[in-house]
This record gives C-alpha cells, sequence and structure tokens, in this order.
C-alpha cells in the first residue's frame, strides 16, 4: 500500500473523529456512502475450542464464534435511514440520554490499510478509545476495533461498512447513545 | 426479618418510601425474601435446544447453571463448586458433557454428579461420598411457553399457580401461533447505575411516560412509522395477582411495529391468532409487561423480554432476548430483529433514554432529606376495579399508576411474609 494513500485514510479518519466529537452529526453522514452498513455485534464469553474447563458433549456448537454474526443480535445494525433517524432524534430536544449532551472522545489508533474488494475500496482496521463523559461525574470507555470498507466516490472517501466490535461482553455503560 | 417496612408502601394513597431504591439494608432483605424465594426467569428452551447445551444465568446474584443433560431433561445448579465455591462455569454458553473446577479439577457431569475428584485415593483416602457433593439444584424448576423459570424455595407454590391468570397474557405473547416462539441468537446485557425495582415497575405499565420520555423516538420513526394509523388511546392496565402486571392497549390500536413486513405478516395471521386466543383478544391487545418480581415482556415497537438481574441496591443487570414467532418465515424474523435492536437494545432509540431517568431515580434517594419524601404513585386511584372478563384489577383509563401499586403491594407483602400460605 502506496504511503500517500495510508496517510490520506489516517487523516480521512482523524477528521471524521473530529467531527463526532464537535458533534456534527449532519456532516458525519456525508462522510458514509448511502449504501452503507454499520454494525456493531455482540461479544459473549466462551471457552475457546482447546478449553479443559469442560468435556464437550456436542462439538458443533464449539463452531460458535465469540462475536455475533449478521443473523444474530447485534448492538447496532444501522442503514444510512436508520442513522439519520438517530441524528434526526438528537436534533427533536427531548432525546434525553443527550440532553445533556455527552462529552466524548475518539483517540482512533493502529491504523492498517490493506486492498479492498474492488478498485476503488479500501480495507481499513483500527482501534478505538471512545471516552465518554456526561452531566457531572458520569464516564464510560467504550473500546475496541473496527473494520472499515472505505470507498472513493467522486475522488473522497467514504464509510461503505463498518463492523465495530467492543471488547466488552456486558456492556458496562448504561447506553449506547454515542456513534463509533 | 432485618429491615423495618412499616409504612414504605401506602397502597391506599399511592405512596412509596424512596428508602426502597436506595438502602441495604432492605436490599438484603429483597435478595432473601424475594430472589431466594419467588419463581425467577432462567432462559428460553430454544437456548439449550440440544442435550449438554447450556446458558449460565443468575437468580438474584446467586450464579446459576441451566442445562440439559445427556437424557434430555433441563436441569438447574447453583454455578458453584461444592468443594470450595468456586464459580464453576465461567462461559456463558455452549454445550458439555461435563463440567471442570478450575481450582482443584472437581468434575461434575451435566447432570449435576460429582464425577471425579482429583487424587481421591491418595488424599482423600478414598473417604469421600462422592454423591453428597454434586451440585446444589433449584429447588423447583418448570417451564411455560417454553420460559424456563426456577424457584430456590421447596415450599414456593407450583409455577402454574404463582403465574395465576397471567397465562393468557402470557400466551399472547409467547404462544399465539403452534410452536411459539424462539429466540434470536444472542442476548443484549449491560449494566444501568438504577434500582432493579424502577425497570421492573416501568415494565408494569408505565404508559404515562412513553408519551413523554420516548417522544423523541416515535416523532424520528424508531420501530416503524407510527403515524401510518392512530391510536384509539384505548387499552387498559391489568394486574392478574401476585404482582404480575400488564398494560394493553384498545383492540384497534396499532400494536405492531410499523414495517411492510411485519404489518403484512401480521394481517396473514390475525384470524388464526384469534381464533387460538379466543374472545378476550376483541377487547384488549396485550402490549408490555412484569411478571414478579424482575421479569419483563414487550411486543409493540419490538418483541423482547427483560431480566433485571439486582447488582446491588443501585445497580442492574439489564439482559435483552429478542423473540419471534418460531412459524414466521425468514423475513419476517429478520424484520423483527432489526426493529427490536434499533428500538430496545442499549443503543435502541426508544430505550436509551429510560436508563437515564432510573438511575436520577435511585441516585437521588442517596440523600436522606430526599429519601424522606415519598414517591408518588396516586394516578387513576379508585378509577380501578375487578373484571372478570380481563381477570384482574383493571383501570378505567389506560395512563394510570394501577400497576405500580398491584407491584409494589406484592413486594411489600413477600418482603414482609414469612409464609406462603399467607401471601
Amino acid at each position: 500500500m502506496r504511503d500517500e494513500t495510508i496517510r490520506e485514510v489516517e487523516q480521512f479518519l482523524y477528521r471524521e473523529a473530529r467531527i463526532l466529537d464537535n458533534r456534527r452529526f449532519r456532516d458525519w453522514l456525508e462522510l458514509l456512502t448511502d449504501d452503507v452498513h454499520y454494525w456493531m455485534p455482540i461479544r459473549s464469553n466462551l471457552y475457546p475450542v482447546n478449553s479443559k474447563a469442560i468435556s464437550v458433549l456436542d462439538g458443533s456448537r464449539l463452531e460458535e464464534s465469540e462475536v455475533s454474526s449478521d443473523h444474530d443480535l447485534a448492538l447496532m445494525d444501522e442503514d444510512k435511514d436508520s442513522l439519520t433517524r438517530r441524528i434526526d432524534r438528537l436534533d427533536t430536544g427531548m432525546a434525553w440520554a443527550e440532553d445533556p449532551p455527552s462529552r466524548t472522545r475518539h483517540i482512533i489508533t493502529n491504523i492498517e490499510v490493506e486492498a479492498g474488494d474492488s478498485q476503488d475500496e479500501l480495507r481499513v482496521y483500527s482501534n478505538f478509545f471512545m471516552y465518554r463523559t456526561r452531566a457531572e461525574t458520569e464516564q464510560d470507555f467504550y473500546i475496541g476495533s473496527r473494520e472499515d470498507v472505505l470507498r472513493r466516490v467522486n475522488g473522497q472517501l467514504r464509510v461503505a461498512s463498518r463492523k465495530i466490535v467492543l471488547d466488552q461482553t456486558v456492556l458496562l455503560a448504561k447506553n449506547l447513545s454515542n456513534f463509533f | 426479618m432485618v429491615a423495618d417496612l412499616k409504612g414504605l408502601v401506602d397502597i391506599d394513597q399511592g405512596l412509596l418510601s424512596r428508602r426502597i431504591f436506595i438502602e441495604p439494608d432492605i436490599y438484603q432483605q429483597e435478595m432473601e425474601q424475594i430472589f431466594a424465594r419467588c419463581w425467577l426467569f432462567l432462559c428460553h428452551e430454544t437456548q439449550i435446544p440440544k442435550p449438554g447445551d447450556y446458558f449460565t444465568t443468575y437468580m438474584g446474584e446467586d450464579p446459576v447453571l441451566v442445562v440439559r443433560d445427556s437424557g434430555g431433561r433441563i436441569n438447574a445448579f447453583l454455578n458453584v463448586c461444592a468443594h470450595r465455591g468456586n464459580k464453576l462455569c465461567r462461559a456463558e454458553s455452549g454445550n458439555a458433557a461435563s463440567f471442570i473446577c478450575a481450582y482443584h479439577g472437581w468434575a461434575y457431569s451435566n447432570d449435576g454428579k460429582l464425577q471425579a475428584v482429583p487424587n481421591l485415593k491418595d488424599a482423600y483416602y478414598d473417604d469421600l461420598d462422592q454423591s453428597k457433593w454434586g451440585l446444589t439444584p433449584v429447588a423447583q424448576m418448570d417451564t411455560y411457553n417454553g420460559l424456563i423459570f426456577a424457584t430456590f424455595d421447596p415450599d414456593a407454590p407450583p409455577l402454574d399457580d404463582y403465574l395465576g391468570d397471567v397465562k393468557w397474557y402470557l400466551d399472547v405473547f409467547f404462544n399465539r401461533r403452534e410452536g411459539g416462539v424462539e429466540v434470536i441468537g444472542g442476548v443484549h446485557k449491560w449494566m444501568a447505575p438504577c434500582n432493579w425495582k424502577l425497570p421492573a415497575d416501568n415494565f408494569c405499565g408505565d404508559g404515562y411516560h412513553t408519551g413523554w420520555s420516548h417522544l423523541s423516538a416515535v416523532q424520528s420513526g424508531f420501530g416503524g412509522d407510527f403515524r401510518v394509523k392512530t391510536a384509539s388511546a384505548g387499552g387498559k392496565s391489568v394486574a392478574t395477582g401476585n404482582g404480575h402486571c400488564i398494560l394493553t392497549l384498545g383492540p384497534d390500536d396499532p400494536s405492531d411495529p410499523a414495517v411492510p413486513e411485519i404489518l403484512d405478516y401480521e394481517e396473514s395471521i390475525a384470524a388464526e391468532v384469534r381464533k387460538r386466543m379466543g374472545p378476550r383478544l376483541d377487547l384488549v391487545k396485550p402490549h408490555v409487561g412484569t411478571l414478579f418480581p424482575n421479569f419483563s415482556m414487550l411486543r409493540s415497537v419490538a418483541r423482547v423480554f427483560r431480566v433485571w438481574h439486582p447488582r446491588g441496591p443501585d445497580k442492574t443487570e439489564i439482559w435483552n432476548w429478542v423473540f419471534v414467532d418460531k412459524a414466521a418465515p425468514p423475513e419476517v424474523k429478520e424484520a423483527f430483529r432489526i426493529v427490536a435492536l434499533r428500538a430496545f437494545g442499549p443503543g435502541g432509540g426508544f430505550e436509551q433514554d429510560d436508563m437515564d431517568n432510573w438511575q436520577e431515580c435511585t441516585q437521588t434517594a442517596r440523600g436522606v432529606v430526599s429519601r424522606r419524601y415519598m414517591s408518588n404513585i396516586s394516578m387513576g386511584l379508585g378509577h380501578e376495579s375487578y373484571d372478570h372478563d380481563l381477570m384482574g384489577w383493571v383501570s378505567d383509563y389506560r395512563l394510570t399508576e394501577n400497576n405500580h401499586r398491584h407491584f409494589y403491594d406484592r413486594w411489600a407483602q413477600v418482603m414482609a411474609s414469612d409464609s406462603w400460605a399467607n401471601l
């Protein structure tokens, strides 16, 4: 991968993070393709295949992944329309989870850029640390990884899909009212 | 009896002491009187379909292992090694013939029997009666509509009696078509800084908060476009006894997630469901409810059921399942999956606002002066009566705290009474 492309991707992700932290959510929507798939599966706490803590009776359950599949329950499974509704909701003046609003800080690291499935796409891996503080002393730490497909649309990078995997199994925050 | 319960719940005036949401001695008494005695929900049968399948959960703060043994029978045990009290199974689900404790290696078969003890011959001189050191089973376990319940109390009434007249309402949620329901894979789990009773009483039938707490979600179209049909503002709150509470909509109210796949599906099965459920369905549409103490369900903007696991006076671990009719076609199941997680998971357009309110109702009670004042649950007081058709204490109007009063009345009774005969 050319250094120039890597730098471009990094700058794109940093700019996106700044837009989210500045709560410019309509501008953020512009960074997503119209067919975006924005997905946060559930992380489960399972024994690994080689665990000696159990002796297995039916091996088929061992094929289960600790990250839920696309037909299982997810924390978020969104398209552009549903993301737009989430932002419409914030604009009603009655979205109590964000009123007063969260103060967020997205720290994006460990960025890797690979060729995508087509000429105009890139596969991008990154880690995130999203700190959320709200009201007086509330604070939450959302940490995990992202796997993005970035697509070049009219010369500009856009997010075509994003898989967000949180490291927590029981979410220790009371809710998910921010974007990643 | 530890806590002095006098004056905490005044049903006749609709007043509730805020001490019950924060004080540690009241919480401890709840663990003993309510969670160690009442029937509690464990999991749904479709989560453990095959021999060896297991699911780990909690009854109150006690860890519990639910497992289908090699013979196909469902059992539930304390998820605790009999040797030194270590947590036996640390995974949330899977399949096992046996479970081996991580501390010293005591091994239990999936029917709870102690199977193997390391160094039995040399260190124990072959002198340990393994039959006495199996896993501790729950006192009673039973199922209704695929929902598995258990109690630690051998004297608790049978599940059938404990549920009583709420069973028809449960049928509407979980058994309105042949085959009942199944759950979508995975459970939402998250931690809310609130007392467990606040969400439980909310799901009893707080129709009042919907129009304000959730107005943003309704206006921005979460769970489908509600503006496509006009609500008749019908519906009743129904307390069927034993603390179980259901809120219903009027028979002509929209009660399904308003997305095309679901509306078409509901229309296609309406006659079949009406035939199966009988004429009571012409009077009310069950919508949301709580089984005392901490199991709740919802079937309008999303089809979900819940457990509110107590985690101390001011913490609740919320578990959320999404359910669908087993007989529904795959595209309808997918539509229910999507609509549920977008509306009623921790990130749901409806749900994310609830936790804030339950949190602050709990946390303000930390103030000794704040908690001298009573909460007001008097809405609709005196405008309720027993309805034989609906099999419960029913409000005249859909907006009421009738169900809250019945829930807390039961709470006070179970907290105060040591005998089921007096309940």
